[in-house]
This record gives structure tokens, sequence and C-alpha cells, in this order.
């Protein structure tokens, strides 16, 4: 090593640290015997910043604060490139999924929520089901299950001013505690780095990159990913066009909901669910297929991914069962669905989703910082 | 050899690049008994004639031109007490290497033919002394060496006496609970193989244990060893052994030369000091006898390091792992962190290092240990050219000190000087000489008391330290040898090593041992010129007692008599010659090889006059590496400088001066030796003969400028083995220098 800093770095081979971490996904940095092979490969090492053997040194070492907050881990895609070629079997990517979700857990506030759900893997049951149980009982308690003969309009039984009483405070709920998450992340991020120009300015310049998956292309490994991964995004992104629209229509051009099949709208949400629905499948078959290429399942991610296909599930399911189904069983399914909703808005900040959130703000400031790492 | 019958194998080329009949008529004229030509020599029918010839006493002598001594060794094999050998290289030298029916490829092949023939005319027929030899193994050492190595001897069917200084027999891992694992997986620990084999060695019928005991001499020669044990109480045993295995054993470097890594504060311990603690199933704080947190093991503690030991023992990381996994194991809470300049976890313990590195809780990391200090009851660490390039501070409970090991032999060299220096201190006969003497004493002062196998050689009591106090002689070649013929070092004593290594070590010395007594049994010395019986022959009468053969033996063959004559013991001897090449009276000689031998070759060279725009130059060619490498070139059909003549040699130690001289003062231009390597990682299979050649030579320098010769028309040149590509360069290159010299000033004198 060349430069020896004067200063002592104190460290604490912390064990509760690295059983967390083995719990999420690091259960193989043990074997890691810093070879370097994983940054050679890596597109994201540069010459003054070894990545990923370094964060692999700060897991062994229980460099937690080091670990978690480095937004390099955020611009790892996880093409798994590194794995594929570790000698010794150590996985850095696995080790990189796990510390994000610890990141995302010491990044999010209100921190029982952040712990509720960075351990999904036994509060999986409380996250999915006091969602459901609370719109059960609240549509009970309020327009109960009884419903008219026919076809079944949701939203003639369930009143809007019903379900924005619960969604309004949610979503501002989640939106609070996204940004207050940000606002941690960036801080920390900020710590002896010198950004150039603002959030914003750094946020427009990646959002391309982003849109277009296009740091999903150095991947070799694992390129085929970009592509589902894609759908999943604009999957996302078109639901959320579909929702506001529907908002946008009902209240400020007074459009009679529901929508006949062949509005626009109504077109553009069923392309969501399409978008969604193949995104999924190709990411869950991905997985199928090869552990290698898609690395170790952890309950942390599980839990996003079972709920992501519950809600597409279910959201599909309501709209067929208003026609295939008694009035009562649909409502039941249109029920499970408003659950799944609520548990999404209220996790989202702290589950995996929140990479999104992460990767984009650190891609961001990464370009902002760019300029003083050497190419 | 008076009746010297010359063979002529024309095979392999060779007939039809060089003028037989030349040869055929040089052969006669040069006096040879009988001239024959064969178009394959090495078939049956070519070497039944050979051995026709000898067995109704028409040839004592065999001049088989041909192939190169080293092939078809043999079919040209005859009974050196009947008939002797002497082989010329005409296909590796000439046809293989040369422009074929060339003036100076036939020139060539007439000197070496001559010179072959007046070799074997100086030979003479070797006798065989065979005699009844010891067949009992004597082994020094009872720890897992020693005790493998008395059950190999004995499987071997000898009968083994085994001497410990300790009362009880198991060495160092006796007192050892678990070791790492020596069988697959290789991913757990083993218990200690010590109480299974000391029952084995205790029950075997071959074995006789001495415990409490120590060599108080050993007398004689391989095959014949006179060995005097000391026993409880002074008691006195005297037995016979035809080998000895020492395996004696390391013991761990002293921690109290590491201050600066905490050692003297209670709570850091050496590794062997937390063995202890782990076979008694407490690990404790020593400063409060409490449970540690976290424990620090640093590697290298005193090893690779200037200051201390240069080198790596191979055996610590192995057993800190081994540690880190039984501390996991019964004391799951306990944080390991083990800092390693690098982790050497050598042959199957790779598996071994795996394993540990999954379990959690335990930190391997890279990290040179600055120091290690203490305040309160926490001690903190200081690593310094870690991977993260900053200074580290751990703090630990409890610091373990992974020392490298120091072998127990003693050095006998330096023992001897030590013991000749307090002479010199007694006799007192300048003060001056005193003065010079006692400086001696002092500095060798930590030898004083040292002696382990008490040897009755002249050169010293034990075995000649190598590279960091070990005892090998060859560790490349040659494992287990030493320099002391039928003593073998086995285990930690010879180099640092784990149990699996040592246990297959001790294998390998007990076979050493079994097969140097049936070598001695033969009359035969052993390796590298295994099967050789010629004896060295001393013309005492001409001795000065300058004490040359003496010193500079490297297997310390001879012993001297008050006035310093060199006493011969054969079974010692290993045939070398490096005693021929120093002796300034040239009256050492073999049967078969001889001072006047090689002089009569040069001799047989033939200078062309100046005018002949002929140069010669005489190459002596170390038959170990050098000469195989030459064969190599030219079976590759590499050729260099026809001028040059190579004579092959024993050893470049076993050069004489008389040679160069008679060389040069025939006019021939230019000399070159081609040896082994010198030096720390020598490669001399007689270990000190280039070097003795380098020393005996930059003497020689002053001899040229006597005859009025320039220094550079003698060179000397280490090669290793495998060099075949560079010889003919070297050749030629020296070829290049001299003719820029221009032709010798003693041409025709």
């Amino acid at each position: 090593m060349g430069t020896e800093m004067t200063s002592t770095v104190t460290i604490t081979p912390s064990r509760a640290f690295r059983e967390e971490l083995t719990r999420r996904g690091g259960e193989s940095i043990g074997r890691c015997f810093q070879c370097a092979t994983c940054s050679s490969v890596c597109d994201l090492s540069t010459a003054s910043s070894i990545f990923p053997r370094r964060q692999m040194l700060w897991a062994q070492w229980g460099l937690s604060d080091r670990l978690l907050n480095d937004p390099a881990i955020w611009l790892c895609h996880e093409c798994t490139d590194c794995s594929t070629r570790c000698p010794r079997d150590a996985r850095p990517s696995d080790m990189l999924k796990g510390a994000r979700s610890m990141a995302i857990e010491a990044f999010g506030a209100p921190g029982f929520m952040a712990r509720l759900v960075g351990n999904a893997a036994t509060t999986w049951p409380i996250l999915l089901g006091v969602p459901v149980a609370f719109w059960a009982v609240l549509v009970q308690l309020t327009v109960g299950f009884q419903v008219a003969a026919g076809p079944l309009a949701y939203n003639r039984h369930i009143p809007n001013g019903l379900i924005d009483s619960v969604f309004v405070p949610a979503v501002l709920f989640a939106l609070v505690a996204a940004v207050s998450g940000a606002r941690k992340a960036w801080a920390a991020w900020g710590v002896g780095a010198q950004r150039e120009g603002t959030l914003l300015s750094g946020l427009v310049g990646v959002a391309g990159d982003v849109l277009a998956h296009r740091r999903f292309t150095g991947c070799k490994v694992a390129h085929t990913r970009r592509f589902s991964h894609s759908l999943l995004l604009w999957g996302f992104v078109a639901a959320f066009a579909t929702t506001t629209s529907v908002a946008t229509a009902e209240y400020v051009f007074g459009a009679e909901i529901p929508l006949a099949q062949v509005h626009p709208i109504k077109l553009l949400g069923n392309l969501s669910a399409v978008l969604l629905s193949f995104g999924l499948a190709g990411l869950w078959l991905k997985r199928m297929g090869s552990r290698e290429l898609a690395g170790r399942s952890k309950a942390f991610d599980s839990f996003f991914l079972v709920l992501v296909v519950l809600l597409v599930a279910s959201g599909i399911g309501a709209e067929l069962a208003r026609y295939a189904l008694p009035g009562q069983l649909a409502l039941s399914v249109y029920v499970f669905h408003l659950g799944m909703v609520l548990s999404f808005f209220l996790t989202f900040p702290f589950s995996k989703f929140a990479h999104a959130l992460y990767r984009t703000l650190a891609m961001a400031h990464e370009r902002l910082t760019l300029s003083r790492r050497p190419q | 050899m008076d009746r010297v019958g010359v063979y002529l194998c024309t095979g392999c080329g060779i007939g039809s690049s060089l003028k037989v009949e030349g040869l055929e008529k040089l052969a006669t004229s040069s006096g040879a008994a009988l001239v024959v030509r064969d178009a394959q020599l090495c078939s049956e029918k070519g070497t039944a004639a050979i051995r026709k010839a000898v067995d109704d006493g028409t040839v004592n002598g065999v001049v088989v031109a041909g192939c190169s001594m080293r092939h078809k060794r043999q079919e040209f094999q005859l009974d050196a007490s009947k008939a002797q050998v002497e082989r010329v290289s005409l296909r590796e030298q000439c046809t293989w290497s040369h422009p074929p029916n060339h003036e100076d490829t036939q020139l060539l092949a007439e000197d070496l033919l001559r010179m072959g023939i007046v070799k074997a005319k100086k030979m003479t027929p070797a006798k065989r002394v065979e005699e009844a030899i010891e067949q009992t193994v004597l082994v020094v050492g009872g720890g897992l060496t020693g005790l493998t190595a008395a059950q190999a001897a004995a499987d071997l069917g000898h009968r083994v006496v085994l001497v410990e200084k300790d009362a009880v027999l198991g060495g160092y891992l006796a007192q050892v609970k678990e070791v790492v694992p020596q069988a697959p997986p290789y991913d757990r620990l083993h218990p200690s193989p010590i109480p299974e084999l000391v029952k084995a060695v205790k029950a075997n019928g071959a074995i006789q244990c001495l415990v409490s005991s120590t060599v108080a001499k050993i007398s004689g020669k391989p095959g014949k060893f006179a060995v005097e044990v000391e026993g409880p109480g002074g008691v006195k045993h005297e037995l016979m052994a035809g080998a000895v295995i020492q395996a004696t054993g390391a013991r761990p470097y002293d921690a109290n030369k590491l201050p600066h890594l905490g050692y003297g504060t209670p709570n850091v311990i050496t590794a062997t000091e937390l063995e202890v603690m782990l076979t008694k199933g407490e690990l404790t704080r020593p400063s409060d006898g409490k449970a540690p947190g976290r424990i620090v093991f640093v590697q290298c503690a005193g090893s690779r390091d200037a200051a201390h030991l240069e080198y790596c023992s191979s055996e610590c990381c192995s057993t800190s792992l081994k540690q880190v996994m039984a501390i996991h194991q019964s004391w799951p809470k306990v944080e390991c962190a083990v800092f390693y300049k690098d982790l050497r976890a050598p042959g199957q313990a790779e598996h071994f290092y795996r394993a540990v590195q999954e379990k959690t809780g335990v930190m391997l990391a890279r990290g040179a240990v600055e120091s290690v200090s203490q305040a309160g009851t926490k001690l903190t660490v200081t690593v310094t050219n870690s991977l993260l390039g900053e200074r580290l501070a751990v703090e630990a409970d409890l610091v373990v000190l992974a020392t490298g090991m120091v072998p127990t032999a003693a050095d006998g060299e330096a023992i001897r000087q030590l013991r000749d220096a307090k002479k010199r201190v007694e006799r007192n006969e300048s003060e001056t000489q005193r003065k010079a003497a006692e400086a001696i004493v002092t500095s060798l002062a930590q030898h004083e008391g040292t002696e382990i196998l008490n040897l009755a050689y002249r050169q010293g009591p034990d075995l000649p330290a190598l590279a960091y106090g070990f005892p090998d002689s060859h560790y490349i070649c040659f494992p287990y040898e030493t320099r002391r013929t039928g003593i073998y070092a086995a285990g930690v004593v010879r180099a640092p090593m784990d149990a699996s290594q040592a246990t297959e070590d001790a294998w390998g010395a007990a076979m050493k041992a079994t097969q140097a007594i049936k070598s001695f049994g033969r009359g035969e010395t052993v390796h590298p010129r295994s099967g050789d019986y010629a004896l060295a022959e001393f013309f005492l009468q001409r001795c000065t007692q300058c004490k040359r053969c003496t010193e500079e033996c490297p297997f310390g063959t001879l012993d001297e008599d008050v006035k310093g004559t060199p006493l011969y013991n054969d079974n010692r001897c290993r045939r070398c010659g490096i005693c021929m090449g120093a002796c300034p009276e040239r009256l050492i000689s073999f049967a078969d090889y001889s001072v006047d031998a090689v002089a009569s070759m040069v001799k047989e060279i033939e200078v062309p006059d100046e005018l002949d725009e002929k140069p010669r130059i005489l190459a002596l060619l170390c038959e170990n590496d050098a000469y195989p490498a030459l064969d190599d070139a030219a079976m590759q059909r590499a050729s260099w400088n026809s001028w040059v003549r190579v004579i092959p040699v024993r050893c470049l130690g076993a050069v004489n001066v008389v040679w160069i001289n008679e060389a040069l003062t025939r006019g021939i231009d230019g000399v070159i030796l081609i040896g082994c390597k010198s030096g720390n990682d020598y490669q001399c299979h007689f270990i000190k003969g280039s070097e003795l050649a380098q020393k005996r030579l930059s003497n020689m320098q002053e001899t040229l400028t006597r005859l009025s010769l320039e220094a550079d028309r003698l060179k000397v040149v280490e090669l290793a083995r495998n060099e075949m590509g560079r010889i003919p360069a070297v050749l030629d290159e020296f070829a290049k220098e001299l003719e820029d010299l221009g032709p010798s000033p003693l041409k025709g004198f």
C-alpha cells in the first residue's frame, strides 16, 4: 500500500453486523481473500476506488457505517459479473444486495416501520395481513359487503371519500418517509464529497439513463434482465399515470367511473397490468432458471416481489371479478386489492422498492461528483 | 589399464559424419590393443563382444566411442574390478553438434578419442570393499517425526533405537489436543495422532525406546556408527547403528524478543501458550481469569522479519486457523480476528482455511501488526499496510502471537570453530592471536553446550547448518540429505513444516536410511554417485599436513591424526573428488579418476600452431548439471564453437588447478569451467564445489599473471541443469572473447 494515512481507524469486527448481513445475502463474504477479480470485471471500479473489493473488506471487518453510507453500493445494478467470476464463490453482488437492504433500513424513518419491513422474514404476515384486515373491517363497518345484483361498480359501493380518506394520508406518509430517507442518504453521501450543481440538475442528468435502463447494458452475464426490469419500471410508471389520470378525469372533468373498457385511461391501466405481469414473469423465470445469475433471494427481496405479484394479480383479478364472480366475492377481491395497495404505499419507502429512490439519487450524486473521479 | 580396447560405434549418424578409418588408425597409433568398429555398439551383439574381450583377458580397459556417458549406461557397464570403461561422446560432442565431414569436426573427434584412450590407460581396477553393516537405525528425537520414522524404519525391516531426551514420548504435539486435519475432507479438527503413535511404537518389538536419554557420542562411519547414549543418572549405553535419523524438532521463537507486540503484558500470549489452554479446556484472560470477548491473532510474530526470523515457518497460519476453529467450536461467542502478512495454508490446509472462512465471528484480514498496547484490561492492536490503506486499531481481550519455529539443530561447524578458538585462547601463543580467538569465543558463545549428536568428526560434533540454521543439505534435489553421509534430518529440524509434511518427511528419511545401509553393505556410496565403489586413495608419504582436504570435504569424511594427516572414513565419502581438487600435492586419487588421468587428457589435446588459426579451448564441465545440459543442447541439434574440448568433471570442486596450468602452458587459448550454482540457493550436488572452485580460481589469476597471460583466459560460469538453451551461447561467447584477445602467447613453447 502506497499511502498510509496518519489517522487510525478503529475497527470493530462486529459479529452482530456480520450475522445481519449474512441473513440478508452476505453469507459468503468470509470466503473473500481480496484477490480483486470482482473489481477487475466491474465497470464501477476505478483506480482510486476499487469496487467491490473494498466494500467486501468493509463488510468483513464490520465497518458498517462506511458500507451503508457508500453511494457506490447503489450504483451496482446486480449484474452478478463479480459473483460469477469470483474464484472463491464469495458472491460480492449478494453482499451488496444485503448491504442495500440494510442501508434502506438505516436511512428509513420512522425507524419502527423501517425495522418492520427490514425484518420481512418474520413480519410479512403483519405487513400483508394488517392492511387487508383494516380494509375488510372498514368496509364491513361502513358500507358492508352486501351488494346489489348486477355488474358491480366498486366506486358506487365504496365511495371515493372513503378510499381517499385512507389513501391520501397513506400516500402523504409514504412521501414524507421517502423524502426523509432521501435527505438522510444525500447528507450521508455528501460527507467528504464535493458535489457540483443542484440535486435537480443531477436528477435531470440521469433521468435518461434511468428510464432507458442504460446502466444495465454494461452487464455481461445477466444482460437479459434489462428487458424485464424495464417492463417493470414502465409498468409502474403507467400504473402511476393511470391513477393520476383517473383522479383527474373524475374530479376535474367529472367523468363517470368505471370508465368504459375502450377508454384510453382504461387502456393505459390495462397496459400497465400487462407490462407489470410480463416484467414480473421475466424476472421470476430468470430467478428460477439460475441461482448464479439471479443471486440469492432473501426475505427482504421476496417480500417486495410477492407484494407486487399480489398487487398486480388482485388488480387484474378485481377487474375481471366484476364480470365473472358474484358481487360479494368480487367485492372481496377488490377489498383484498385495496389492502395490497395500502401495504404497498406504507412499505415502499422501506422495501426493496426504495432502491428506485436511492439508486436514482446515487446516480445523481455520482453525476455531480463525477468530475472528480478519475476515469 | 594396460590393454585398452577401442570400440567405435558408427550408429546414430556418427559413421556418416566422421572419417572412421582415420579414427581407427589414430586408436591403433595411440596404443590400443584392439580396435573394433560396430554399426550399433549398444546392441546385444556389440556389448557381448565387449564382455567377451574382457572375460578372455584381451582387454581390461574399454573405450566406448559413441554416445554420451549419460546414455546406455547399463549396456556398457562392466565390472570395474576387472575392466574400466571410458566413454567418448562422439555423438553429442561431434556428430549432433558440429558440421558433418568437416575438418574441425574430425579434429575434435580425434582429440576426444585420444583423451579417452589415455584416460582408460590411466585407470586402475577398482576394489569393492564389502563388509558386514549394522542394520540398526538410530532415531534421535521422539516427537511426531521421530516416532513415525522409527515405525517406518521398523516396517522396512530394521531394528530401531529411539533416543528421547524427555521422560515421555510425543514431543511438541504431545501437549496438543487437536491438529490441522490430515485426511479428507480437511475441514474439521483431527485428534492429535501422538497417543496412537506412541502406543504403536511402544508395542513394536523392533523398536527400543530410550527416554530421558541423550546421545553422548557417535563415532566411526555410516554403516558402522558406534553410538554412546547417556541415560538417566548418567548411565552410559553403547550400541552400533548403520544410519541415523535426526528428528529433534524445533522450538518456538522466543517471544520475549517481541516486546513491540506486547509480549510481557499478561494478556498477550504465544500460540503455544494458547495451545495449553485449549488442551485444558480453559479459555481465559490471564490478567483476571475472565473469558475473553475478542481474541486477535498476530501472524508472522517475529517471522519474515529481518530483525527476527527471516523465513516463513509455514505452519503457523494453519495452526492459528486450527486454534480459531477450536475456539469457534467450544466458545462460539468469542470473536477471533487474524491479521496476516499473507495467509499461507500449504497443501490440503487450503480446504481447512476455507472452512474457517465460513465461520461468523471470525475475521481474517491482511495487515502488518505494528504494535500491541495495553490500556486497562483492554489491548489495542495497531495494524498497518492493510488493504484499506489506513492504519487500523482493533481492541482485544487476548492477543495470540503466532511465533515461528527455530530448529533445534546445533551448528556443528560453529561449535568446531568455538572449540578451536577456545584452544587457541588456552595456548595463548601471542597477544594478538589470543585476542582474535577471544573475539571468536564471544561471537559464538550461543553455541556453547548445544551439541545434540556429538559426532566424533573433525569438522564438528553436529550437522553443518545451512540457511537459517536448518541442516538440510540440498533441499531442491535431495531432501533429507545432510552434509553427513548416513545421517538424515527429518521434520521441523530440517525445514519448517506442518504435521502432515513431517509425517511424510519421517518416511522419506527412513527410506533414505535403509537405502544408505543397503548401499554401504555393497561397499557403494549414496547419491549422487550411487553405485560408485571406487574409494579415494591417499599416497600419504607425500602429505604435508596442509589440512586442505580435511577442511574442504563437504561431508566431513576425513578426520585427522594428531599431526594433521588425513584419516579416511570410507562410507562417509561421496566420491566427489573435492579433496582431489584441493590437494596441492596431488596425492589423492580414485581408481577411475585422478589428477594425473585428467592432466594426461589435457596433454592429448592437439594445439595447432598459431598460424593455423585454430584456437583451442578447454571446457571443464560439471557432470551433474552442465554436462547433461550440453548433452540436451546437442540433442536439440544446437551447435557451438568447434575449438572447444570438453572434459567432464565430477564437480567443479574436484578441479585441480594443475589441469588449468597444464592447459594454459601448452598454449591452449582459454579454460572455461561450467558448474552448478553456488550461493544461498546453491544447486551444487556436493554443496560447496562451485564455491570452492570460485575461490581457488581467484587465486589462480596470480598464476596467469606470472605466465604473462590475460586473466580473461580463465572463466567460471554457473548454470542450472535446465539451461540447455544457454550453454552453447556461453561457449561461443567465450570463444569470441578469446578471439578478441588473440592467440595464446604460450603456443609453441
